[in-house]
């Protein structure tokens, strides 16, 4: 009965990444490392330094996913066909004569192609590390959400490790603690996937991967277009977050409130909460000297 | 009648070494964990904050001597959170302590004759992870002694060697302090255990197993629930190593077992060319043993 709609999604789900997809995950990567600032000195300067960088980029995830299972964290050069595109794609973004691609990639409908199909690739990648991660343990699911997420948002993690020790990071622009977008909705997608393969989720894969990834490219074009860099869940996010940690965020104000004007309720956490304040500021002011 | 009386201890010690961990003592293990995460600065606003980034930082309290021995035998990073049930207890543990309304269990938890059973726990916990843990290495290397050594201690003293990097999920990196450079009385204790048991397992040391985790732990307990009573943070180390350093590396460490008053004060008096470099190591040692017994003692008005 639904037999066009069921073949429709098990197409989907069966594409390959290969060039096209892989092609658009490297190219928005390399780009991304293009915009920050000093890339293109670095890449004039010391090449092999900036396409190792770039390779980080590409390959993060994978490399995060195989330190976390103890396979070699360079396996991803095994893989020469990928390397070989992604080295081309960062020498044509680096020194193509005339910037042509860049400015190519600045005009938005390209750059909405690509994105999007960088996100397919995301769904492709919580799959594989689902999948691969069961293949090590049937029962852990934790391990599966965990690697689940470092195959699709761990390159980030690794980028930032890899600026820490050129020493150019300050650690309190971490990704875990501000959690990108794209870090959430993987997280979000490798329970979710978690769950369909343990069997609690009653969908049928190739359904749950066309749904996912759906998902992912609309919210991605949509904040591209309207150029938020909020998060569209935001408000779910609230509401989850009042009711698992709310009454501590309405109580801390007031508590502020009462160490001034009557402390009739300074219990221990309030106290210690003003002291570790207080260090923490200390702290910061003196990494604030050091700098 | 002596045998008798040695019979009964050994058996003792052979049940006591039987005792199943997972619920009650592992509990303890991790409640007494992530407490010494609260008492960090900055921990409290960060899990208000980024209640993730503070799990985090939590599972790793609770279960970094795996992730860190697991790491130096080259097995799988996570390899322990695939038991679930383990890391949803801490999980769980976790949200009380940060989380409660009204602060009640850890007002609870640290109410110190409470306290003392966890830390007594802990220590249980402890020192079977060391007697584990070498004879995992010994599994892997029959005669690396120092690999057996180096997972005892890593598995003994836990998050403590890796506080540089739970630090870097608080946003929080400093290098120039760690663990090596002012070793905690849980991290020397645990090196020396290690040893002992290293010792035990490449049979240097005629006691049972089960004797020797007995009558270590019985000294891990005395000791962490005296210093936990009294608020010290001495260790008792300190007197003998107060004789033996001196001989073995030759050092005037007038001020370093009493520190309190000058503890940076020797670090110019020794501008030598050639063992500088320890002595300087020093000085920043007890300097920085200085801060953070500071900081401990403004936690401890906190409590």
């Amino acid at each position: 009965m639904a037999s066009p709609w069921d073949e429709l999604t098990l197409a989907f789900s069966r594409i390959s990444m290969f060039p096209f997809f892989d092609i658009a995950h490297y190219l928005v990567s390399v780009m991304a490392l293009k915009r920050q600032p000093g890339a293109v000195a670095v890449a004039w300067k010391n090449p092999v330094s900036s396409w190792f960088t770039a390779m980080l980029h590409c390959f993060g995830g994978g490399i995060l996913s195989c330190i976390l299972l103890a396979e070699p964290p360079l396996k991803f050069l095994a893989d020469h066909t990928n390397i070989l595109l992604a080295s081309s794609i960062w020498y044509i973004i680096f020194f193509c004569p005339h910037d042509l691609v860049s400015q190519g990639y600045s005009f938005l409908p390209v750059q909405l192609l690509a994105a999007g199909m960088k996100e397919v690739t995301r769904t492709w990648k919580i799959v594989g590390g689902v999948t691969h991660a069961n293949s090590y343990y049937k029962n852990g699911w934790i391990v599966m959400i965990a690697i689940g997420w470092a195959r699709g948002a761990g390159g980030s993690v690794i980028t930032n490790f890899e600026q820490l020790v050129k020493g150019g990071w300050k650690p309190q622009a971490d990704e875990w603690l501000k959690m990108s977008y794209p870090a959430k909705v993987t997280l979000l997608g490798s329970v979710i996937f978690t769950f369909q393969h343990t069997e609690h989720l009653a969908i049928s894969r190739h359904h749950l991967v066309f749904f996912y990834t759906v998902f992912l490219v609309v919210t991605k074009i949509v904040m591209m277009i309207t150029e938020t860099a909020t998060v569209s869940s935001a408000p779910f996010e609230d509401a989850v977050s009042r009711i698992l940690f709310g009454w501590q965020q309405q109580i801390s104000p007031h508590e502020k409130k009462n160490e001034i004007k009557s402390p009739f309720r300074s219990t221990d956490s309030s106290t210690s909460k003003s002291i570790a304040g207080n260090s923490d500021k200390v702290k910061k002011k003196d990494t604030k000297k050091t700098e | 009648m002596e045998l008798l009386s040695a019979l009964s201890l050994g058996e003792l010690a052979l049940s006591f070494s039987r005792v199943p961990l997972f619920p009650v003592f592992d509990l303890s293990y991790f409640i007494v964990s992530i407490l010494y995460l609260k008492y960090e600065p900055g921990a409290v606003e960060l899990s208000r904050r980024h209640p993730m980034a503070s799990w985090l930082c939590a599972m790793l309290h609770c279960f970094g001597s795996y992730i860190l021995a697991d790491l130096l035998l080259g097995e799988p990073l996570i390899d322990y959170f695939s038991n679930n049930s383990s890391v949803l207890l801490a999980s769980a543990v976790w949200y009380l302590i940060f989380f409660c309304p009204l602060d009640l269990f850890y007002k609870c938890v640290c109410f110190l004759p409470v306290k003392l059973i966890f830390v007594a726990m802990k220590e249980v916990v402890r020192v079977r992870k060391i007697a584990v843990g070498i004879h995992h290495a010994h599994h892997h290397y029959h005669h690396g002694w120092f690999i057996m050594i180096a997972t005892g201690w890593v598995k003994g003293s836990g998050v403590a060697l890796m506080s540089n990097f739970e630090q870097l999920f608080r946003g929080v990196w400093k290098p120039e302090t760690n663990e090596i450079l002012h070793m905690s009385f849980p991290t020397k204790a645990s090196l020396y255990g290690a040893i002992l048991f290293t010792l035990q397992q490449t049979r240097w040391l005629p006691v049972s197993k089960a004797s020797l985790i007995f009558i270590f732990t019985m000294f891990m307990v005395s000791c962490k629930v005296f210093l936990t009573a009294t608020h010290s943070h001495t260790s008792p180390f300190d007197v003998l190593e107060g004789y033996i350093c001196p001989v073995l590396f030759g050092m005037t460490l007038a001020g370093d077992h009493h520190h309190d008053n000058h503890g940076g004060v020797h670090g110019g008096a020794h501008g030598g060319s050639g063992p500088s470099s320890p002595h300087s190591a020093m000085a920043t040692k007890s300097k920085e043993e200085l801060s953070e017994g500071s900081r401990k003692k403004k936690t401890k008005k906190a409590d």
